[in-house]
């Protein structure tokens, strides 16, 4: 599936992270902004890794903005990103 | 603590915003800025206002805190959340704030990317698509590294023979032309009306190559001031903020070396642009200054005569000033044209 329409989720606040979606030419690309990125970066390109794949989503031009995010926040956040962009009322409840 | 948005059409709401703003340090209220808004949103506490936050077109403004509630900077990235979530609402998703200096750093820390500063002032931007998106997707040179590029940027409103002159000297001098072409819709002829006309204009200049300018060119007449101190001159500070984007994010990655500038005896406000221009942008970027051209009778060309020719129906006059490709559009779609005066 590939993510058309731009989409945003979560805030800037503290323990939060924002998702911009938005199209992409050339697969998935993930831009993680993180103040904890040496630590955990690739632990949260992890998470979004296999969320974008329970969703089956191969072309999409992620931004994150994490301002120390749980890993439950930060699917719970790319879910609801993912939601608005397609147009899905409901999670996807069979892949979470 | 609640928030909540408020109608500054109602008076009593703008009175009690507009003070708070005062207070903190926010003077400019011109009507041009504030008619602009389209959303504006409080938070407050025990009856009192503590933070403000707007949404202008895709610009934030009239961002405040009080100092009380600072709380190191956890209530302004409540507010900045606050305003992106509406924007996004509001089908915005590439945002740009203006601010002082001393702001970048809390702005940078919510994920905005500073395109300029100067003394008084900076411009950022966050959200997609944003300036890297822009430059990946113009058209590049083979070699671009090794030639010779040069810019030059128009509002062409509408293409004349005087643009057809500064492109053509510039692609003349050059191995390879970028023209810009300004995005911003306040002009009599609309944006896709402006570039379709540049375009067919220099067709025939196989080295030139004709761009929208989006939001990082000259979009000064639209940049707010109104955090500046009213006795500094505010088309300086524009022109100058303008001038720094395009050297460093336009200009630098895209390997441009020169500026082409039409002379301008007529307008104040170009004069002043074309002058700080010529300070900014050397040594990196030279600027060259072409005196305008004369049209057969040695008067100068200017798209100002051409729009006041079309009010006065005067296709003649038209004529003399425009290539054959702007006159046919002109001839076409006069009676449009006109309604829009």
């Amino acid at each position: 599936m590939k993510i058309e329409k731009t989409a945003l989720a979560g805030t800037v606040e503290s323990s939060d992270i924002q998702f911009t979606l938005s199209a992409s030419d050339n697969g998935i690309q993930i831009d993680l902004d993180s103040p904890v990125k040496d630590l955990y970066g690739k632990q949260i390109i992890q998470v979004i890794e296999d969320t974008l794949k329970a969703y089956n989503i191969e072309s999409v031009k992620v931004k994150a903005i994490d301002k120390g995010a749980l890993d439950c926040v930060i699917k719970a956040r790319l879910v609801t990103a993912i939601q608005r962009s397609l147009g899905m009322d409901e999670p996807n409840w069979e892949v979470l | 603590m609640e928030v909540r948005e408020i109608d500054l059409h109602v008076k009593r709401n703008f009175d009690r915003w507009h003070s708070f703003l005062i207070e903190h340090g926010i003077s400019g209220f011109a009507p041009q800025e504030t008619a602009a808004i389209d959303r504006t949103f409080i938070w407050n506490e025990a009856g009192q206002i503590i933070a403000t936050g707007s949404i202008a077109g895709n610009i934030l403004k009239y961002i405040a805190i009080d100092d009380a509630y600072q709380n190191g900077g956890a209530m302004f990235n409540q507010v900045v959340s606050k305003l992106m979530n509406e924007a996004a609402q509001l089908g915005r998703f590439h945002l740009f704030v203006f601010t002082k200096p001393k702001y970048i750093k809390s702005f940078s820390y919510v994920g905005f990317h500073l395109l300029a500063e100067v003394e008084d002032g900076a411009v950022l931007e966050t959200g997609t698509p944003d300036i890297n998106d822009y430059l990946d997707q113009l058209p590049k040179i083979n070699d671009q590294h090794d030639k010779k590029i040069a810019a030059i940027v128009m509002n062409a409103n509408p293409f004349t023979l005087g643009h057809r002159y500064l492109v053509e000297k510039a692609s003349r001098e050059n191995d390879s032309v970028y023209v810009f072409v300004v995005s911003q819709d306040v002009s009599l002829f609309k944006f896709d009306e402006r570039f379709k006309l540049v375009k067919a204009g220099t067709e025939d200049l196989k080295n030139v190559i004709v761009v929208p300018g989006k939001e990082y060119m000259v979009s000064y007449a639209t940049f707010p001031a109104y955090f500046l101190k009213d006795d500094q001159n505010v088309g300086r500070f524009q022109a100058k903020l303008d001038a720094e984007l395009f050297k460093n994010k336009i200009a630098a990655p895209l390997n441009i070396t020169r500026r082409y500038l039409g002379s301008e005896p007529y307008s104040k406000t170009t004069d002043v642009y074309n002058d700080e221009l010529s300070k900014v942008l050397p040594p990196e970027v030279e600027v060259r200054i072409i005196e305008r051209k004369k049209n057969v009778g040695g008067k100068i060309i200017t798209a100002t005569q051409v729009r006041e020719a079309i009010q006065r129906d005067d296709l003649s006059m038209i004529k003399n000033f425009v290539p054959e490709t702007t006159f046919d559009f002109i001839k076409e779609n006069i009676g449009l044209l006109k309604d829009r005066f």
